[in-house]
C-alpha cells in the first residue's frame, strides 16, 4: 500500500531515476489524470458499491436460514451438505465464467450491475453458509428453547435472539463477501462493456493496458490508492466487531 | 402475598392439574423413561429427585414440549397436550444456566416475551414494576445479565417464568449454580413465591434436603423408573425400594445383609448405645460437627454408620442397638418386604 502511495505521487520520469531522483518530480498529475477521465472515477467506485452493498445483502439473506437450517437439522443430511459447500467453496471460480457468460447471454443480463449480484451471491453463498453454521453452533441450544417456550415463532426467535447474538459473525462473513465482490475481475470483465457501469477491477485494467507505448504506473497506482480507500474505511468501522468475533467465547446463558 | 397473587396464573386461568401417563422415551438402545405415572395437583410442588442419569431432565423437556415421549400421554386439566408444540403449551421453565439473552437488559429480558405474545403496553409496564419489585430486582433493571451475580440471575430467571403466567411451572435444578449458604436462603422464598398459585411446580434437583425443603411430595427416579412417590416423610419412614432408602436420609442408611438373603437397613439416626446386648462395635472414626457427630463403626455384621448428640463422649468401643420398629427390610432385588 505504501509502495502504491509512493508511486501514485510520482512523474514517471522520476520512477525511472531511482534513489538519486528522490528530491524532484514529486506530482498529483497521476490522481488528476485519473479523476478527470471520461466517465469520472467516482463512478467505478460507485458502481463497485452498489454491486458489493447488493452482493452482501443477498447472501446474508439466503445465508442466514440456511445455515441455521443446516445446523439445527444435523445428522448425516447436515454433513453431505457441508462436504459439498466446501468442496464449492475450495473451487477455482473462475473457471466458471465461460460459463456465467453463456447464462448472461441466455437471460440478458449483461450490462446490469444488480444481474452481476446474482453470479457474486452465488459464488459467495458456500462459504458464507459455512461460516454461519458455525456461529450458530456457539449459540446456546438453551437460549433458543427459552424463547421457543415463551411463545416466539421460527421468524422472531431469529429476528430478536439469534441474530442479534451473531453480530460479530455476521460482520466479518458480510465484509470476506464485500471484498470478494469489490476485487471480482473476470466475471465483471465479461458482463459489462459499457464504460459507465464498470466496476473498479475491469475500470483499472482499462487503465492499465490504455496506452500501447508504456505502462502507466504513476495513474494506476493512484487507481489502486483511491480504489482502496473505500475498503479501508469499511474496515476501520467494522473492526470491533470483527475482532469480538474472532475472540468469541463470552456468551453464556 | 398480594404482588404475588397479581402475577400468578390464578388471576388468569383456572387452576389445572398435569398428569404423566404411562411416558417412556428411548434413545437408540438407552431408556431414558419407562412407564412414568405421575400426578401434579394444582398449586402443588412435586419434586423429581434423583442421581445424574436418571431421567428428571428428561421428564421435564418433555412436560415442556421440547423432546416428544415415545409413548404415553401428558394431560394438564382436560387438554392432553401430548402433540402440543411448546410455544403453545403454556409452561415456564427455568433452565439450569438461566438462559437470559445476553444482548438485553433485565428489563427487556422480561418485557419482551409478553411484546411477542401481544399484551399491551400499560399491562407490560405494570407487571413488570410488580415483579421486579416481587422479586428485589428493582435496581438492576438496566444492567445486562453478564454484570449480574449468580443469585440475581436465577431471580430475573424467575422472574420471566412467572411472568409467562403458565399453567405449570418447570425448574431444571435451578439451584444448582449458587453456593451452599444461598441455596439455604432461597429455598424458602422460592417456595413462598411458586408454590402459592394454582399452578402445579415441577422442581428437578438430585439434592434431597432441597427437595424436601421445596417440595409438597418428592418423586424419586432411578434408571428412568419411578422409585416412589410420596411425601418427605412416607419416603423417610417407608421407603418402598432399598433405593429410595438410600437415596433418602443423611448419612446414608446401613445395609445388612441377613442370612436368608434379604436385606435389612437401619438409619444411622436410629442407632443408640446399650449397656448390654445388643452388637460389639469398635469406633473406626468420628467426625463432629456442632450438634451432632458421625462415626463410622466396625462390627462383626459389618461397617456400620451412627449419628448421635453431639454432647455426648463415645469411648473406643460400645455395644450398639436399635429398635424394631426402625428396621427395614427389603428382598434382594431391593422390594420392600415388611408391611
Amino acid at each position: 500500500m505504501l509502495w502504491q502511495l509512493y508511486t501514485s505521487l510520482r512523474t514517471p520520469d522520476a520512477l525511472l531515476g531511482g534513489l538519486a531522483a528522490i528530491g524532484r518530480g514529486w506530482t498529483l498529475a497521476n490522481y488528476g489524470q485519473i479523476l478527470s477521465s471520461d466517465p469520472p472515477f467516482w463512478r467505478y467506485l460507485l458502481n463497485s458499491t452498489l454491486v458489493g452493498v447488493g452482493t452482501t445483502l443477498l447472501t446474508l439473506l439466503l445465508a442466514i436460514p440456511c445455515a441455521y437450517a443446516l445446523q439445527r437439522r444435523g445428522g448425516l443430511q447436515r454433513q453431505l451438505v457441508d462436504g459439498a459447500l466446501l468442496v464449492a467453496a475450495a473451487f477455482p471460480s473462475v473457471l466458471l465464467f465461460l460459463a456465467l457468460l453463456q447464462l448472461a447471454r441466455q437471460f440478458g443480463l449483461a450490462n446490469n450491475l444488480l444481474a452481476l449480484c446474482l453470479p457474486y451471491a452465488g459464488l459467495s453463498l458456500p462459504l458464507a453458509v459455512l461460516l454461519l453454521e458455525a456461529a450458530f453452533a456457539e449459540l446456546p441450544r438453551e437460549l433458543e428453547e427459552s424463547a421457543l417456550l415463551e411463545g416466539f415463532g421460527l421468524w422472531q426467535r431469529l429476528r430478536w435472539i439469534l441474530v442479534p447474538l451473531l453480530g460479530p459473525a455476521v460482520a466479518s462473513t458480510a465484509v470476506l463477501v464485500f471484498l470478494f465482490s469489490w476485487n471480482e475481475f473476470p466475471i465483471a470483465l465479461t458482463w459489462l462493456s459499457r464504460s459507465e457501469l464498470l466496476t473498479l477491477a475491469p475500470a483499472m485494467a482499462r487503465i492499465a493496458g490504455s496506452s500501447v507505448f508504456s505502462v502507466p504506473y504513476g495513474a494506476f497506482a493512484a487507481a489502486t490508492v483511491l480504489g482502496s480507500v473505500p475498503l479501508l474505511l469499511l474496515l476501520l468501522v467494522f473492526q470491533r466487531p470483527i475482532v469480538a468475533g474472532l475472540t468469541q467465547g463470552a456468551i453464556k446463558g | 402475598m398480594t404482588v404475588s397473587s397479581t402475577i400468578s396464573s390464578t388471576t388468569t386461568s383456572a387452576a389445572t392439574a398435569l398428569q404423566l401417563e404411562g411416558i417412556s422415551r428411548r434413545i437408540g438402545a438407552r431408556t431414558i423413561l419407562e412407564d412414568l405415572d405421575l400426578t401434579v395437583s394444582p398449586g402443588e410442588c412435586l419434586a423429581l429427585l434423583g442421581p445424574s442419569g436418571c431421567g428428571k431432565s428428561s421428564t421435564l423437556r418433555l412436560i415442556s414440549g421440547l423432546d416428544s415421549p415415545d409413548s404415553g400421554r401428558i394431560l394438564l386439566g382436560e387438554r392432553d397436550i401430548t402433540a402440543l408444540p411448546p410455544a403453545r403449551r403454556q409452561v415456564a421453565m427455568v433452565f439450569q444456566s438461566y438462559a437470559l439473552y445476553p444482548h438485553l437488559s433485565v428489563a427487556r429480558n422480561l418485557s419482551l416475551g409478553m411484546e411477542i405474545r401481544g399484551v399491551d403496553a400499560a399491562t407490560i409496564a405494570r407487571d413488570l414494576d410488580a415483579v421486579l419489585e416481587l422479586l428485589q430486582l428493582g435496581e438492576l433493571r438496566q444492567r445486562r445479565p453478564a454484570d449480574l451475580s449468580g443469585g440475581q440471575r436465577q431471580r430475573v430467571a424467575l422472574a420471566r417464568a412467572l411472568l409467562r403466567r403458565p399453567q405449570v411451572f418447570l425448574l431444571d435444578e435451578p439451584m444448582s449454580n449458587l453456593d451452599a449458604q444461598l441455596r439455604e436462603e432461597l429455598r424458602p422464598q422460592l417456595r413462598a413465591i411458586l408454590c402459592g398459585g394454582g399452578a402445579p411446580v415441577v422442581y428437578v434437583t438430585h439434592d434431597q434436603q432441597e427437595a424436601m425443603g421445596i417440595a409438597d411430595r418428592i418423586a424419586v427416579l432411578d434408571a428412568g423408573r419411578l422409585q416412589q412417590c410420596g411425601t418427605a416423610r412416607e419416603l423417610y419412614h417407608r421407603p418402598a425400594t432399598l433405593f429410595v432408602a438410600q437415596f433418602i436420609g443423611r448419612p446414608q442408611i446401613n445395609v445388612l445383609q441377613e442370612p436368608d438373603g434379604s436385606l435389612l437397613a437401619v438409619r444411622p439416626e436410629h442407632l443408640h448405645a446399650v449397656r448390654e446386648g445388643g452388637l460389639q462395635v469398635r469406633v473406626v472414626s468420628r467426625e463432629w460437627q456442632g450438634a451432632s457427630q458421625q462415626l463410622q463403626l466396625d462390627t462383626a455384621r459389618g461397617p456400620l454408620r451412627w449419628v448421635c448428640d453431639g454432647g455426648r463422649t463415645i469411648g473406643d468401643a460400645v455395644r450398639i442397638a436399635w429398635e424394631p420398629q426402625h428396621e427395614h427390610r427389603f428382598a434382594a432385588g431391593g422390594r420392600r418386604l415388611t408391611p
